[in-house]
């Protein structure tokens, strides 16, 4: 131990050392990015396999069809002509009752109501559920069957809701379910889920979702049917994000795709890959599609609002044009709910943090994860680096290892924290206006306002500068532990960030990565790459590339994001007003500093 | 229903003294969304004074040496599956009386001098009667055992002398999964072992695949004024059918769909076709047969019972035709609403219960085909609520339907010791009010538990006023167990007893029936059990890959940061850090800043 303490020692002073950390930092952040690109190869990734042996997926004969079909026709008619005349929600949850009553289910319901303002959705319905409760079992475990009345895309779910009531009738006539089966029919594809599952787990919000009547055992997992499409189909499509990243045990997508691929031979896609192919290329995309919806946090089908309580759930899609009819979807349900009911306990094997690069193909978290954390390491290398520097005498040539190195070792000037740490925390806290503003804006002012805050947001760093200089004129130490300070924290943060999201991670490390190497350069020039990398700049030109359509694209993010944090809870907008924001007001800061003499200060 | 079976035990209890010593009886009854309720009852008597000359009868032997071994003087066991859907079934069969919660539930009664050899026959009994009922009865050990103090009443009379040293037992086993090894040793403890009567309609592929069953075996004594003590056994198997299942041929028990053209249908829909079919009405009026829902026909009648008691009786409608096999006598009652049958001894027997003839297609109304059940007294369903890790809470919802009469009850609830409950937090609101209502909560009776030692006891005595529902909440913590705790098999939680609801009767004159001089009338019914999910250790998974990895870099981390960044100096060489300075500090800091402020006020006069 001394040995190695005094050989760090000499390694501090080492002049050499001082000049590394950039491109260490840099050599980091490449690493970084080129492990991302290595892991859709062979070597890197797995191929996936169903760890909980319990779910012998497609290993039964499924019985849906035949005369089934007739009743789904008929339950399509219902369907169609309530969809056709437009019905309200209470209309059409007395119709829904009425079959679920003709099978011989007991249904209840709950309204809610949310109010956001920002989102400009005054989400309020009433959810229609029915229970079979497990023949032979006691109620203390369940599984949900979801149809929302209106998909994502707001397309009334015809097929979707007709498959569910035809399953009910058919689920009643087993007697083999050891779980209790609810059928839930919601309005909507986001609020809708968010208020029963909130009011099945008794968080009400304060009397804006009401408390459901009826209740099973505990949820031990949900797949929703997405089905609006008309006509036959060939493949399925697996929806699996949650809110904030989170994602289902792998092994529910495992049992899907056995079954949908292996059982029923249909095809199988994730993340909007309509076309499977496996090679490279295919896997990457599909990789980064998944992470940057992982990044973005929002809720990608009823299920998503299930994850969060820890109940696995998938949403399903037909698509393509092939020659699967409805009752082959439903045959697909069937598997997927016996498999679940082989369940003993709750999925806990496999894997809850991976990613997917193709239906068979995944990385676990241990394999992904260096990729995020170098990106966040190299910040806290270059935040280090700064806080050495910094301690150094300015403009004084250190001398190399010859001479008295203890003597050299006590060339430290004194660091004057004050003003950093100030400038450091007055970022910090301003990340809490735009959260506020872009929250509580009216849904219909929310591209103006976002554009007014794009102007301002250029401007600020500027003015920002100009007071700083003008008044307190901080020394060249002072601009180094400024940026040392901000690195460090979003080192910190990001570091964190990446156990829990590390899409969202890695996607705002990569942007903020030229923060790493700001220097007080004093000239307007250089803040103008940064002013790109701005976030509010990054959300106009992204939404502007992906919808090509301007500003007006830009509104209905914010809205969607508002949505997300007033109704589920998405963390995201946090991470970009308040870790992102002030680490780049600061670094640009730092890039239209002028530093002034030390002496003036003092 | 109350009064029928009450109807019928009145019967059996004036036959019992006269006659026979040995009874059987089957009531059959429809109720809504095509279930069947199938109460199955065998009652054999033998006098106290045989019994303890060790001289059996109808009384089972085996049955009854464990008993003696004991010292049991009255017992109760209970297997029980499923649950009983009392929204569309109403009220219970036997009121309650006769049910356990899921699992096996065992209480009784010991006679005992002192604590220990109390707690030693306890062990004893529920030792002895797992060997004979091949059911874990031997895990009820102090963890899961309570001393009901409100709950139970002794059902037998009891001479006056021994009730102090009389001492209840209760234990229960949630997790216990009820099949067919409970039921053969269920079937050998009838004097005719399943062989004839109805006993051979008591088939495990049936039984188990109700929708809701209970096995029931209670033991008392007996003491009619006048007359020598008699020890009765009854025995009694509740279930209910599901009669689409049930009728399911054997050997092709697959619920495939059925042809096309055997789909009945709703013609009246406008799109109605050959290939589309609106399916019609999931009702009551269904026609089956006994040896179709039971599998096999009855063998004629057990040689021992009672001849005068009719074995089969049906409670439906008079409108409903009733067919049966030959040499069967019906006996109608006056009402209307029920019929019996007497059997040929030897004869098989099977009866056939026809669709009601109905004009249209419309469903015939419900009146028509079955009786209406009736409403029970109180709805009561518990649930959890929150989730999470450590806390989590408890919610029972208690409806009173009746719109005049307020019920009054003990709720009982045994948690296991690693449930531990906030009894601060125990709350009775009433629905539509969200202040608590400490009036509606009469009594309570805590016993805490121990770890590791003892469950809580909680014994809560309360009222529902009439058409109202109250919410009964409380809180409670989850422990952490150790990890040899958690048992070996799939961990799909911890179930929690089903809470025991004891309807209290506020009016007297029930023990004054001629009958009811046996027992105190009693009105039960329990809850679902729950399944509790603890913290759960789990060495495979990534999260502790995270946090090995995360401690093990914080660690190296730190200290490789320490000795790179940190100025080592002697305590003598560097500044002084004491309040003061920092204080002079501050002062030089804000003395320069008010400075800087005045010289810029200065400027702008």
């Amino acid at each position: 131990m001394p040995r190695l303490l005094s050989g760090a020692f000499r390694l501090k002073n080492d002049p050499r050392i001082l000049k590394l950390p950039p491109y260490l930092s840099l050599l980091c952040l490449l690493v970084g990015i080129a492990w991302l690109l290595l892991l859709p190869l062979d070597n890197y990734s797995r191929r996936t396999y169903i760890s909980e042996n319990a779910l012998l997926p497609g290993q039964v004969h499924t019985y849906f069809g035949g005369s089934d079909q007739n009743v789904f026709r008929a339950y399509k008619h219902e369907v169609n002509s309530l969809a056709d005349s437009n019905a309200t929600n209470p209309a059409i949850n007395d119709k829904l009752s009425e079959i679920f009553a003709g099978i011989g289910l007991k249904t209840a319901r709950q309204r809610y109501g949310y109010r956001s303002t920002s989102s400009g959705v005054e989400a309020h319905g009433e959810n229609i559920y029915a229970i079979l409760p497990a023949p032979r079992g006691d109620a203390t475990e369940a599984i949900v069957l979801v149809a929302a009345w209106r998909n994502v895309k707001g397309e009334v779910n015809k097929n979707g809701v007709a498959l569910l009531l035809t399953l009910a009738r058919y689920f009643r006539r087993w007697s083999l379910w050891s779980k209790d089966i609810v059928f839930l029919v919601t309005p909507d594809s986001a609020a809708g889920p968010q208020a029963w599952v909130d009011a099945y787990h008794d968080e009400l919000h304060g009397g804006r979702v009401g408390s459901l009547p009826v209740k099973g055992g505990a949820l031990q997992g949900a797949v929703a049917v997405d089905f609006a499409r008309e006509g036959r189909f060939r493949s399925v499509h697996v929806a699996y994000d949650g809110v904030n990243g989170q994602l289902p045990n792998l092994d529910l997508i495992n049992s899907v795709v056995s079954i949908a691929g292996g059982q029923m031979g249909m095809g199988v896609g994730i993340q909007e890959m309509w076309e499977q192919r496996d090679g490279y290329r295919e896997r990457l995309d599909t990789m980064l599609r998944g992470m940057l919806k992982q990044g973005l946090g929002a809720a990608s089908g009823p299920h998503s609002a299930f994850i969060p309580y820890h109940v696995d759930a998938v949403t399903l899609q037909p698509y393509g044009e092939g020659w699967q009819d409805e009752m082959a979807m439903g045959r697909v349900i069937e598997g997927t709910f016996r498999s679940l009911n082989n369940l003993l306990e709750k999925l806990h094997q496999s894997f809850f943090f991976y990613l997917l690069m193709g239906t068979e193909r995944f990385v676990s978290i241990g394999t992904y994860l260096p990729s995020a954390m170098l990106v966040a390491a190299n910040f806290t290398i270059m935040a280090i680096a700064l806080w050495v520097k910094s301690g150094q005498p300015e403009g004084e040539v250190v001398p190399g290892l010859e001479g008295k190195k203890g003597e050299k070792a006590r060339l430290v000037t004194e660091r004057h924290l004050f003003l950093p740490l100030g400038v450091v925390t007055v970022a910090q806290a301003l990340g809490v206006v735009p959260l506020w503003v872009f929250n509580h804006t009216p849904a219909s002012l929310q591209t103006t306002v976002f554009a007014v805050f794009l102007v301002l947001n250029t401007a600020l760093p500027h003015v920002l500068s100009a007071i700083l200089t003008r008044t307190y004129n901080p020394t060249t130490q002072q601009y180094q532990l400024i940026t040392s300070f901000s690195l460090l924290l979003l080192g910190m943060f990001l570091s964190s960030l990446a156990t829990l999201n590390f899409s969202l991670a890695l996607i705002v490390g990569l942007l903020s990565s030229p923060l790493s190497f700001v220097r007080p350069a004093g000239r307007v020039a250089w803040s103008v790459p940064l002013a790109i990398i701005s976030p509010p700049a990054v959300l106009a030109l992204t939404t502007a590339v992906v919808k090509d359509g301007g500003l007006a694209p830009v509104g209905d993010v914010l809205r969607e994001a508002a949505f997300g944090w007033d109704v589920m809870g998405m963390y995201t907008p946090v991470v970009v007003w308040c870790v992102w924001w002030p680490a780049w007001l600061v670094g640009n800061l730092v890039v239209l500093g002028r530093p002034g003499r030390k002496d003036k200060v003092a | 229903m109350r009064r029928f079976l009450s109807f019928f035990l009145l019967s059996f209890l004036s036959f019992c003294v006269a006659a026979s010593d040995y009874h059987e009886q089957l009531v059959l009854r429809p109720l809504p969304l095509s279930a069947l309720l199938a109460s199955f009852n065998f009652r054999s008597n033998t006098s106290l004074s045989a019994f303890e000359a060790h001289n059996y009868r109808f009384f089972p032997r085996s049955l009854g040496q464990i008993l003696q071994h004991a010292g049991t003087r009255e017992l109760h066991l209970r297997f029980s599956l499923g649950r009983w859907d009392a929204e569309s079934w109403g009220a219970r069969p036997w009121d309650g009386a006769k049910e356990g919660g899921t699992g096996v539930e065992l209480w009784a009664w010991l006679e005992a001098a002192s604590e220990d050899e109390a707690d030693h026959k306890w062990l004893t009994l529920t030792n002895a009667l797992s060997g004979l009922f091949c059911a874990s009865l031997n895990f009820i050990d102090g963890t899961r055992t309570t001393r009901p103090v409100m709950s139970f009443r002794p059902e037998g009379n009891h001479p006056s002398s021994n009730s102090t040293n009389m001492r209840l037992f209760y234990g229960v086993l949630p997790r216990e999964v009820v099949c067919t090894e409970n039921l053969t040793p269920f079937l050998k403890l009838l004097p005719c072992k399943g062989k004839a009567g109805i006993a051979t309609l008591l088939d495990g592929h049936k039984l188990f695949d109700a929708s809701w069953q209970s096995m029931a075996i209670d033991v008392r004594p007996v003491c009619l004024p006048g007359e020598e003590c008699i020890l009765e056994i009854e025995q009694t198997i509740d279930m209910v059918l599901d009669i689409d299942r049930s009728t399911r041929p054997r050997d092709n028990p697959i619920p495939r769909p059925p042809p096309g053209h055997e789909l009945k249908c709703d013609t009246s829909k406008p799109y109605h076709s050959d290939d589309t079919c609106y399916p019609a009405e999931y009702g009551a009026n269904q026609q089956w047969s006994l040896a179709q829902i039971f599998g096999r026909p009855m063998k004629g009648t057990c040689p021992l019972s009672d001849p005068k008691i009719p074995p089969v009786c049906l409670h439906v409608p008079d409108s409903r035709g009733v067919y049966t096999s030959g040499g069967v006598e019906t006996i109608t009652s006056k009402d209307g609403l029920s019929r019996c049958f007497k059997v040929q001894p030897e004869a098989e027997f099977d009866l056939v219960l026809s669709h009601v003839e109905t004009e249209g297609v419309a469903p015939p109304a419900l009146a028509g085909s079955i009786i209406k059940p009736e409403t029970p007294s109180l709805y009561a369903e518990r649930s959890f609520t929150g989730y999470g890790q450590e806390r989590g809470g408890v919610q029972t919802i208690l409806r009173n339907p009746s719109p005049d009469k307020e019920v009054e009850f003990v709720y009982m609830e045994s948690l296991p010791w690693f449930m531990r409950i906030y009894l601060h937090t125990l709350k009775a609101r009433l629905d539509g009010s969200l202040t608590e209502q400490t009036s509606l909560i009469d009594e309570v009776y805590y016993r805490p538990a121990l770890d590791r030692a003892r469950g809580t006891q909680l014994e809560i005595r309360m009222r529902v006023p009439p058409s109202s529902t109250v919410f009964l909440t409380y809180d409670f913590e989850k422990s952490i167990l150790r990890y040899t705790e958690y048992p070996p098999d799939a961990n799909r939680g911890f179930d929690v007893a089903a809470a025991v609801i004891t309807i209290l009767d506020d009016d007297d004159d029930a023990k004054s029936t001629p009958g009811g001089s046996a027992s105190v009338s009693s009105s039960n019914l329990r809850t679902t059990t729950l399944l509790l999910s603890l913290p759960t250790p789990d060495f495979s998974m990534p999260y502790n890959v995270i946090i090995f990895t995360s401690t093990a870099i914080a660690l190296a981390f730190g200290g490789m940061f320490n000795i790179l960044v940190r100025r080592f100096v002697a305590a003598d060489e560097g500044p002084e850090v004491s309040l003061k300075r920092l204080k002079t500090r501050l002062q030089t800091k804000l003395g320069g800043l008010f400075k800087k402020l005045g010289k810029a006020e200065l400027k702008n006069e």
